[in-house]
């Protein structure tokens, strides 16, 4: 039964993981930037939404408030941070550097405002009720099994069938061929960026219901997301699912076998495994070195 | 307050080698490691075992340290020989979490989260170097040496080489530069020195635990490198000096709690490498791309 558990919580988080690194695969498939302040992304519309429903705002709205705080952010990321950048060099590690930045700046204000400590939101549906003699499962479980899929389908429809989907596709094959067809790339971008960013709500607002948040979640979930994106095949949204699900779930089974504290680092195991072996990860096409 | 200085001073030196000896992997080698602190700890650990075991003659430990950093940097060397920017960036991330867990968990030799105590106070040839300006003395000398190596060797065909790769493995590799030997040597010359430098912050501090070795010290001796000037001699220096000073100047500020300095510090560092990515990519002491 305790294996079944740690399956069951390992599918959990691995849900929350596989919204954040579609989000990131998202953007980086569409834009080419390596939007590390993803996991910055996330902190803040996890403590929007714990600060909010904190407060006394009724829970669907504090969603909608964190909804704003994370495209907000991603937007104001890929209009001030960027694109002046690309402007003048566009070097990769530049970029990387400038959103690393971001993510230091956006935990050390969390800890500033909010304090070290963990903060979470309890509800109903976070408490456990037994299922079967000896497993437990949260009704919470369900909400984000529903609502990953939803939303991951949602996604997938929008790619493969809206025209602004079809635009973004584009953009990461062809940026030149795109403005030639009279479509603004600048604009798309904003598309993924607050596409992207809308993407980490759902897994923000479930962490703060489960497991609760601190400042150096963003860290953590970039970490995360970046490992997953790169299992699953960078840029290949479908790949990024199936590996945050992968690392969720490893996470989890290898506290059957060792301490707790291997738990995190055998997602990176998996994830180093997978750079030596397979750069181009579960689903995605091989990649020149 | 001169003790706390000499302190600052050292520590100053000691984190000089630390982002002098990263400039190589990214500065010349073009290797962006976020990973750096784990040789730093690496050399650390060793440098206190030695002190606690055998000897605590700082050249010894000095060199045990640079000899273990030195071999682990195959780990760094593997992942970059086989894949390059973004993926590189995400192997050097998992290998520094990965460390942490294992420098936590190998109680033995690291002493978990105790960390090692009571290294003894570190002498050189048998003579004592244990007191706060000697031992400056000895860290800066280390770093001079570090310093003129580092020229030497930029100056010299293997340096050269190093950049043509930087710049472009394609043609390097066209001109006839083994490609995996040049950057197997570089990360193995960087890891070292910061081995090296692992072992004078042991004999400094005369404790070490895994906190001193975490992500946030990566980051943070890479913010010196950037900061300072990728690519440059002196860069790497003002950086770790800069970054040195503000907690210290931050200190001084009576409207700031000291429970807070820290997230300060990494408040002001943080946006100052995103500011200075968009205005001034090579960094305060780094020319202009157009000059160069």
């Amino acid at each position: 039964m305790l294996i079944v558990q740690l399956l069951l919580s390992g599918i959990q988080t691995g849900l929350i993981y596989a919204l954040t690194a579609a989000g990131f695969a998202l953007i980086f498939g569409a834009t080419r930037i390596f939007h590390v302040a993803h996991g910055a992304t996330f902190a803040l519309a996890g403590y929007a939404f714990i600060e909010t429903a904190g407060a006394g705002l009724a829970w669907p709205l504090a969603c909608l408030v964190s909804l704003v705080v994370a495209v907000g952010f991603g937007l104001a990321m890929d209009a001030f941070v960027y694109r002046p950048i690309l402007r003048h060099e566009g070097s990769f590690f530049t970029i990387f550097v400038a959103a690393f930045g971001m993510v230091v700046v956006v935990q050390s204000v969390l800890e500033l405002a909010f304090g070290r400590s963990f903060v979470s939101y309890s509800s109903p549906l976070t408490r456990a009720a037994p299922v079967l003699p000896g497993l437990y499962l949260a009704p919470v479980f369900w909400v984000a099994v529903a609502v990953t899929i939803a939303l991951l389908g949602l996604t997938s429809l929008f790619l493969g069938r809206s025209r602004a989907g079809i635009g973004l596709r584009a953009l990461s094959e062809s940026p030149e061929l795109l403005r030639a067809f009279g479509l603004s790339a600048r604009r798309l971008s904003a598309l993924a960026f607050a596409l992207g960013s809308a993407l980490v709500v759902p897994g923000a607002v479930l962490r703060a219901a489960t497991s609760g948040l601190q400042p150096s979640i963003g860290p953590h979930v970039m970490l995360i997301s970046l490992a997953a994106s790169i299992v699953g095949g960078i840029g290949s949204l479908r790949g990024a699912v199936l590996a945050g699900l992968l690392l969720g779930i490893t996470e989890a089974l290898v506290v059957s076998v060792l301490d707790t504290q291997w738990s995190e680092a055998a997602g990176f195991v998996l994830l180093f495994g997978f750079i030596l072996f397979r750069p181009s990860g579960l689903l995605g096409q091989p990649v020149a070195r | 307050m001169t003790a706390y200085l000499l302190n600052l001073a050292t520590l100053s030196a000691i984190f000089g080698i630390l982002a002098v000896s990263l400039n190589v992997l990214v500065g010349y080698a073009g290797i962006f490691s976020t990973a750096h602190a784990v040789f730093f700890g690496l050399g650390a650990y060793a440098g206190a075992q030695l002190a606690l075991l055998v000897t605590p003659d700082v050249l010894a430990a000095s060199i045990v340290a640079a000899l273990i950093a030195g071999a682990f940097s195959l780990c760094l060397a593997l992942p970059a020989l086989r894949v390059r920017g973004e993926y590189f960036v995400a192997a050097s991330l998992g290998l520094q979490m990965l460390a942490i867990t294992v420098f936590t968990q190998a109680q033995d030799v690291t002493g978990g989260l105790g960390g090692l105590v009571g290294i003894p106070p570190p002498t050189l040839f048998g003579l004592d170097v244990s007191s706060g300006p000697a031992f400056l003395v000895v860290c800066l000398a280390i770093l001079a040496l570090c310093l003129v190596g580092i020229r030497v060797l930029m100056r010299g065909s293997f340096g050269r080489s190093l950049m043509a790769l930087r710049d472009s493995e394609s043609a390097a590799r066209a001109f006839g530069k083994d490609v995996a030997r040049l950057k197997t040597l570089a990360v193995a010359v960087g890891c070292s020195l910061a081995g090296v430098a692992g072992a004078l912050f042991a004999f400094q501090e005369a404790f070490v635990n895994v906190e001193s070795f975490t992500l946030e010290q990566s980051i943070l001796v890479l913010a010196m490198v950037i900061l300072g000037g990728v690519g440059t001699l002196a860069g790497p220096l003002i950086g770790a000096v800069l970054l040195l000073l503000l907690p210290a100047g931050l200190s001084f500020l009576p409207f700031i709690p000291p429970t807070d300095i820290g997230s300060v510090q990494q408040l002001i560092y943080g946006l100052a490498m995103t500011l200075l990515m968009i205005f001034r990519p090579a960094g305060l002491a780094g020319r202009p791309v157009g000059q160069r």
